[in-house]
């Protein structure tokens, strides 16, 4: 297949599993291989239903854990206190006036509107057509803007040069990190690893759009909040039990 | 001193083309599947992936972080799945001095930064 190539082609063909060569005018071949993985759209959006009520306190250190695990963070030797990356955490709130005591986990919540997004100088801070809200750290300079902007403190600046990083998550010195929804597992159709460390009902992942999706059928029937809704960010991640 | 300057310029080309035949280190997959015949599959044109590799990772790159277009073509991942070496049993930093990517990088006074992110060796352990 022989056609000029220019960047909306290139982007249409993805569509189909083929392999062009295209001649650009200085006479370099540009080889293309278009692939059947289609870029995601904003017909879906992940979203995550936690619910305090079936967690127990090890269920919320069993994700911390996975997270921990899966994506490479925590082994941190030189940063102290609050420079430790920390993607997930457990907290304790409390009813000052009920004395209610609740722990929850608190990552990344996936606004709709996202504050990190809108006061990133470079773009880097950005959010996917499905919801996922990540940083590139190809274009993060460390300003830490966002995460002064982020009223859930989801985010963490690394402080120290690191090695033997996990191959699916690229993290390094001077570049702002937070919760990915575990979006390489996401696009292979896998669930993010903190919902799979909770076997019971207790985390629930899936496509809140889907009308057959068991998130969205929970969210339908049950009380649910999002934390914060006086922001109105419209949160991706829901609680229910608080 | 016209005889000097042609014997110089010969030898200057023959060891430009000496270097531009070989890559001293072209890490052990890569070496198996050029023994095999295999590399010009991956690669149709030497010329191309030399000159054009920054252009196709950095399209790739905002592919795969923007778009969750994930596929092996271009994929930082892969260049370092197949152009790393091993010794004594354990992969050797692709960005050590005189592995696959250094080697070139460091004759042309390149300096990059993919590696104080992305991983160095193929996936955890051998
Ligand atoms: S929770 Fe924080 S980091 Fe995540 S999208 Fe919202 S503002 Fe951004
Ligand atoms: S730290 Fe990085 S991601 Fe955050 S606002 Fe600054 S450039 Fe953007």
């Amino acid at each position: 297949m022989n056609k000029e190539l220019n960047r909306r082609d290139f982007l249409k063909n993805t569509t189909a599993v083929t392999a062009g060569v295209a001649t650009i005018a200085s006479g370099i071949t540009l080889t293309t291989f278009a692939a059947n993985d289609n870029p995601v759209t904003n017909e879906k959006r992940w979203g995550m239903l936690v619910d305090t009520n079936k967690l127990t306190e090890s269920n919320i250190n069993d994700m911390v854990n996975a997270c921990q695990e899966e994506n490479g963070w925590g082994s941190e030797i030189h940063s102290t206190g609050h420079q430790k990356p920390s993607w997930i955490k457990k907290i304790k709130v409390k009813d000052k006036v009920t004395g209610k005591i609740d722990m929850l986990p608190m990552m990344c919540q996936h606004c709709e509107h996202p504050p990190c997004v809108d006061v990133c100088p470079t773009n880097a801070s950005m959010k996917r057509e499905d919801g996922i809200v990540l940083v590139d750290k190809h274009l993060c300079i460390g300003c830490r803007y966002c995460m002064m902007a982020c009223p859930y403190d989801a985010r963490s600046f690394v402080h120290e040069d690191l090695s033997n990083q996990k191959e699916h998550m690229p993290r390094g010195k001077g570049t702002v990190e937070s919760c990915t929804m575990c979006v390489h597992r996401v696009d292979k159709g896998e669930m993010p690893a903190c919902a799979e460390a909770v076997s019971s009902n207790g985390v629930i992942f899936g496509d809140l759009y889907d009308a057959n999706s068991k998130i969205n059928q929970t969210l339908k029937k049950i009380q649910s909040t999002q934390i914060r809704t006086d922001l109105n960010l419209n949160t991706g991640v829901r609680y229910s039990g608080i | 001193m016209r005889h000097l300057l042609i014997i110089f310029l010969a030898l200057a080309f023959t060891s430009v083309f000496a270097h531009a035949d070989k890559h001293v280190n072209l890490g052990d997959r890569a070496t198996e599947l050029k023994d095999e015949g295999k590399s010009r599959d991956i690669h149709p044109s030497l010329a191309e992936i030399r000159k054009m590799h920054p252009e196709f990772l950095l399209h790739k790159r905002d592919k795969t972080l923007r778009q969750g277009v994930r596929t092996q073509r271009d994929s930082l991942k892969e260049c370092v799945n197949c152009h790393s070496s091993t010794k004594n049993d354990e992969y050797v930093p692709i960005n050590a001095p005189d592995q696959f990517c250094s080697t070139c990088h460091q004759k042309v006074g390149t300096s990059l930064d993919c590696f104080s992110c992305h991983r160095t060796t193929p996936k955890e352990g051998l």
